[in-house]
């Protein structure tokens, strides 16, 4: 019985002993939620890379759906078990800064002029970067030629201006059975971006530099007011779409003309549908073209013990090569200009309406509740599409409830 | 004395499981929810006790009576038609037709169907450009062009409706009709004798028999509308303009889309209260009901 014990004694203090050494050897590794189901190519090659130099800091990835994902990063965080660094929308990095929950991710000068216009600014947040930016898309005009020419409009060309992309899509629903133009006003976010697309498109604002709620400007009058006179031309019923359905009713030939980003040219020309595209048309306030400009970023979340080399990752696997690789396999927007990126425009010439608009465009607004701000713009754009609400005192009921947001 | 008292230990002993299982994954988890409805929780892993101000703020907002009012309607309108549809569909059941049971196991998909998979389904179907119910009323010239269903306040609420009733009926359908069964077929082959009629019978002899069954299945049909969530989210997360946002949506997009635990906290406080309520009406209703007092 005695020696039973001892060699129980043993074995424990051998086998905590090598855990101990295991301990010695391994750092934790960096833990890393990534969107989606599948790692790319071009994230295996760059985290084998990682793996190669930094052998004391593997990365450990953990692959959760996009409905879930930004949600289990937060959750965990808030439960005090935050993870290392993970994929979120760059909408939400000012609310997880003013709630610690993530560390600041210095840019240099030479980082930030490296990237597009605008792009450090989706991440920033007094006067400080607290992410880096992953993935970028813009939004453009996208028509079928054939239903513009059965409207008896030119089909090569496409409008330029509100009042163009107002009176084809008039011509179009009068004189086909398609409609003109494809609203978005389901209750989902991209009824806000399809909003701002109007906004940016005309030199507008949510919130200006100083943190003041700039949604009731003539700017913004004009957008909403546009995009008022435009239903009358969408689909039936555009409360009931959000941007991916109104794209498959683009494709169904229901719609002539939609805003959409780099993927609607792939899934047209695969449907055989003859499209061209074109940057947003501009409202009369426009000093050039303007659209959305969305990016996904990679945080580092705070209490980890490692966040400097979770910052230092960060970087390493947006470095300019692995990017634009990324980008290529996702068919995104380049987030930063280079020699490749304008060799590959001049080869498809359907990609400049995409960078074009960039140099007038404007973020998602960063608020201190994202979706304080998108259920108010979403309320908002209803209330006018419905009829419930005149564009003037929507805008002014919502500047005044974003306060609360801001 | 003595075995008295150790027959009640033991018998405590094991209850204790069960009780540990309780308290661990009802009483705390309820108790933590009040706790949290007094506090301002939000992102922030630290917090501060903030009075009844969460619950200041959802009755001072305004639109939490509404949220409430239309809570009531929706539940009310599906649980109904669930019983009225229920109850038609056990007595078709319970005649004596060929294929009988046939018809017993179609009425069961809705129920068999992964619920999220129903209610996409039921998404397309409402769709105006690809749907088929916007297809078959422009087929049959009822209306001029597509109709989305799901577009505006008043046909989304009454879609999501009858989707809720698509996926209840069955249950109901199929406990009325053991209920049905369960009477005894000598009361109806009296009454046959006597001459009453197949409506009279249902009127003066299953109906009666039948409300015990009919309480229940009302009751608990009523507590799982009040809390469905799945339907109404997957079909409109409560849009257009919030016409379809109920209590539990409403608390859903406040807690878990807002990141305000505090206030959503004080919002799920108040389900607790509406769900209890109908509790304690079941729980009457079922004592009673096994006193005899109800006939």
């Amino acid at each position: 019985m005695k020696s039973k014990s001892k060699i129980l004694l043993a074995s424990l203090v051998v086998l905590s002993g090598s855990t101990s050494l295991a301990t010695v050897a391994y750092a934790d590794p960096i833990s890393f939620i990534l969107c989606g189901d599948e790692v790319f190519p071009t994230q295996q090659q760059a985290m084998d890379d990682w793996a190669a130099a930094n052998p004391d800091y593997p990365v450990e990835v953990q692959l959760v759906g996009w409905a879930q994902c930004q949600d289990r990063a937060t959750q965990l965080a808030i439960a005090g078990d935050p993870v290392g660094l993970a994929y979120v929308g760059s909408r939400t990095v000012k609310q997880y800064a003013i709630n610690d929950l993530i560390v600041p991710i210095p840019m240099s000068e030479e980082e930030q002029a490296s990237y597009h216009n605008y792009v450090p600014e989706t991440v920033t947040f007094e006067g400080q970067q607290w992410g880096v930016p992953v993935a970028f898309s813009t939004k453009a005009l996208y028509w079928n030629k054939d239903l513009f020419e059965a409207a008896g409009l030119d089909p090569e060309v496409p409008p330029t201006t509100w009042e163009e992309k107002i009176a084809f899509a008039k011509q179009i629903t009068e004189n086909t059975d398609s409609a003109g133009y494809g609203v978005v006003a389901k209750t989902m976010d991209n009824t806000m971006h399809q909003f701002l697309h109007w906004v940016y498109s005309n030199n507008g604002q949510v919130i200006d530099a100083e943190g003041n709620i700039v949604l009731n400007s003539p700017e913004n009058l004009e957008a909403l007011t546009a995009l008022k006179d435009i239903v009358p031309y969408g689909e039936e019923g555009p409360t009931a779409y959000e941007q991916n359905e109104v794209r498959a009713i683009w494709l169904d030939g229901g719609v002539a003309m939609i805003e959409a980003m780099a993927s609607a040219g792939n899934l047209a020309g695969e449907a055989g549908m003859n499209w061209g595209v074109a940057p947003l048309p501009q409202g009369p306030s426009a000093e050039g073209p303007g659209t959305l400009l969305i990016t996904d970023s990679l945080v580092v979340f705070k209490g980890t013990g490692y966040e400097d080399k979770a910052i230092e990752f960060a970087k390493f696997i947006t470095k300019p090569e692995y990017q634009w690789s990324y980008e290529q396999e996702n068919g995104l927007t380049p987030l930063r200009p280079s020699e490749e990126v304008a060799q590959f425009v001049a080869e498809n010439p359907e990609w400049a309406p995409l960078i074009d608009g960039i140099e007038f465009g404007g973020p998602e607004p960063l608020f201190n509740d994202y979706i304080g701000l998108q259920n108010v713009m979403i309320e908002m754009v209803q209330s006018v599409v419905t009829g419930q609400a005149e564009p003037a005192a929507a805008l002014e009921k919502a500047a005044a409830e974003l306060e609360q947001y801001k | 004395m003595t075995s008295t008292r150790s027959a009640s230990l033991f018998a405590l002993a094991l209850l204790a499981p069960a009780i540990l299982y309780i308290l661990a994954i009802v009483a705390y988890p309820l108790f933590d929810t009040v706790v949290l409805s007094f506090t301002n929780a939000a992102l922030r892993p630290a917090y501060d006790f903030v009075g009844w101000a969460n619950y200041e703020r959802i009755f001072g907002a305004g639109n939490f009576t509404e949220v409430i009012i239309r809570t009531f309607v929706w539940t009310f309108a599906s649980v109904s038609l669930k019983m009225i549809i229920g109850m038609f569909g056990a007595v078709l059941l319970n005649a004596s037709i060929p294929g009988q049971t046939l018809f017993r196991i179609l009425t069961m998909p809705p129920w068999i169907v992964p619920m999220a998979i129903g209610i996409f389904m039921w998404g397309w179907m409402y769709n105006g450009q690809f749907g088929m119910l916007s297809g078959l009323l422009q087929n049959f010239g009822l209306i001029a062009g597509p109709f989305p269903f799901l577009a505006y306040g008043s046909s989304a609420f009454w879609a999501t409706v009858v989707t809720d009733v698509w996926i209840g009926v069955p249950m109901v359908t199929i406990y009325f009709l053991a209920s049905m069964q369960s009477i005894p077929k000598d009361l109806h082959e009296a009454a046959w004798t006597d001459g009453a009629g197949r409506l009279y019978r249902f009127r003066r002899i299953t109906l009666p028999l039948m409300v015990p069954a009919i309480m229940t299945m009302s009751l608990l049909s009523l507590i799982a509308t009040f809390n469905s969530f799945d339907i109404i989210w997957i079909l409109t997360q409560g849009g257009p303009s919030n016409q379809t946002t109920t209590m539990i949506i409403d608390t859903y997009k406040t807690a878990i889309g807002s990141y305000r635990y505090g206030e959503g906290a004080a919002r799920a406080v108040v389900i607790c209260i509406f769900v209890s309520i109908f509790c304690i009406v079941y729980f009457r209703a079922v004592r009673k009901l096994s006193q005899g007092e109800v006939k």
